[in-house]
């Protein structure tokens, strides 16, 4: 057995390439084995909500003038990937460090930011595809998309954002409480209070003016105006701003991945 | 020092000082050099500064004061060069419980850059030699503790690894196990031309694998020679009578 010299400059870009694609594989394999647990509940959520708000008050109900089936349905799609995108990067980060396994990706020559992409991976893969299987069973209730890449890229966003975030709160949870408590508290009531299942404009101060400072809000809208056509603000600044925000948490991700922050001593 | 001492050196250590975040002192200035291709026993009772010294050269203690080279290799401005060259067997067993025994190697081999294919077959191999090939297919919670320390020193190589870090290899292992596991540190040693450095409280374990020995205490080197060295320095008739001299 020869011992592994040190390598070149390329040859170690080669080697922290396939490092992350192995971790983010791993993550991928960890969602798609328990989809009973990552992907199964989401969508029945989703289907439950279409089924109680969409089926039972969407036939008395007509917002922006469309069916309020349609209208729900890309909120949905926004709460679903913000959910399963932040739960999945939390989760999986805070159980290898928590059962200490996390030492084995720690100890390799991973960069920084190749550690958040791994991880993120897994998140992404989880909220995309929850998202999706919603669609496929909503689509013939809500109809088609009007504008397909605009939806696209406001789902792609909120993942990012969310999967980032995911990432920071599995560094900094000592208990499953505090990882939990994320969730429950903020990710959470954010996503029902964005505007899922009602238009902003109908709602009173100062509830307009708390709806407006919720980003989810934001992302919610810009899927909505590229699902329906209906749009309630304005998309681009939306979507500047949700770019803005995820390239922010990702750079604060990976600066303190890059510390070591509450991961090593 | 010029640049073909360091590399001289399997590690080298010079003024590593390390303070934790509730002020504990984990090291004070420690200096070492372990030579390439040796066997080296590192000793000190428990707080003394072994594993931090282990996690500053693996990568899992934040990055200290002082200076840390491996194989001239500078281990905080070329950490991934430096990592590469290490592989690591920790004291605490800590495996994947989403993975197979024979995954938590190939992934392994993966996160250290190699491809499927030569990971899988690296596995295998190793799989065999720590008699695991049996349990290739069960997640490591099934298997006994004996073989998951197995599997902890198998994982530490399936990169090939120039320098090995054994943190208490054989710590809870019984001694028929214990003894395997020295027979096949020996051979890996000897015949693959691998660096070990060993930290145990096994004092007959230092003294039958060791070729060269340090005794740490409070953070710092207090001696480092050979079996033989320390024993006339400090006198007895073993290595254990010398570290208890040592630590007085």
């Amino acid at each position: 057995m020869a011992t592994m010299a040190a390598p070149g400059a390329r040859d170690l870009r080669v080697v922290q390439r396939r490092a992350m694609w192995a971790l983010a594989s791993r993550e991928m394999r960890r969602v798609l084995g328990l989809w009973t647990q990552t992907l199964l509940p989401s969508v029945l959520t989703g289907v439950v909500f279409l089924a109680v708000f969409g089926g039972a008050l969407g036939p008395r109900l007509d917002v922006a003038g469309i069916d309020y089936v349609r209208f729900i349905l890309p909120g949905l799609l926004v709460m679903t990937v913000t959910g399963q995108a932040f739960a999945n990067s939390s989760t999986s980060l805070f159980q290898a460090k928590n059962e200490g396994y996390i030492e084995d990706v720690l100890t390799s020559p991973m960069r920084p930011w190749q550690l958040l992409v791994a991880y993120m991976c897994g998140g992404l893969l989880r909220g995309w595809l929850a998202a999706l299987a919603l669609w496929l069973v909503a689509w013939p209730f809500a109809g088609g998309v009007e504008q397909p890449a605009l939806t696209v890229l406001a789902l792609v966003l909120t993942g990012l954002i969310f999967g980032a975030l995911g990432v920071i709160t599995g560094m900094w949870a000592d208990t499953f409480d505090q990882h939990a408590f994320i969730a429950n508290v903020l990710i959470t009531p954010l996503a029902l209070v964005g505007g899922v299942f009602y238009t902003a404009t109908r709602l009173q101060q100062p509830w307009q003016a708390l709806t407006h400072v919720d980003p989810i809000y934001y992302l919610v809208g810009a899927t909505r105006h590229g699902y329906t056509g209906v749009q309630e603000t304005s998309t681009g600044a939306a979507l500047i701003v949700a770019a803005v925000v995820a390239a922010a948490v990702f750079a604060l991700a990976v600066r303190l991945l890059d510390r070591g922050w509450r991961l090593k001593a | 020092m010029n640049e073909l001492e360091r590399q001289s050196a399997a590690l080298r250590v010079e003024g590593l000082d390390k303070v934790y975040a509730d002020g504990t002192r984990g090291l004070r200035g420690l200096s070492l050099d372990i030579p390439a291709g040796s066997f080296f026993g590192l000793l000190g009772p428990n707080g003394s500064g072994k594993s931090t010294l282990i996690g500053m050269v693996s990568g899992l203690v934040r990055a200290p004061a002082g200076h840390i080279w491996v194989f001239g290799c500078d281990a905080v401005a070329q950490a991934a060069h430096a990592r590469l060259q290490v592989g690591v067997a920790p004291q605490d067993v800590h495996l994947d419980r989403f993975l197979t025994t024979r995954e938590v190697l190939t992934y392994h081999g993966r996160y250290f850059g190699m491809g499927q294919l030569e990971a899988g077959q690296r596995a295998d191999e190793l799989l065999e030699v720590f008699d695991l090939t049996a349990k290739g297919g069960a997640k490591p919670n099934r298997l006994s503790g004996g073989m998951r320390r197995r599997l902890l020193i198998a994982r530490a190589l399936v990169h090939r690894p120039r320098l090995l870090v054994l943190d208490e290899p054989t710590a809870g292992v019984d001694l028929a196990l214990r003894r395997e596991l020295w027979a096949y540190l020996r051979r890996l040693h000897t015949h693959e031309d691998t660096t070990v450095l060993l930290t145990t409280h096994y004092l007959e374990e230092a003294e039958e694998l060791c070729e060269r020995v340090a005794f740490i205490r409070d953070g710092q080197l207090l001696a480092e020679g050979t079996v033989e060295d320390l024993v006339a320095r400090y006198g007895g008739d073993d290595l254990e009578d010398a570290y208890v001299q040592a630590m007085r």
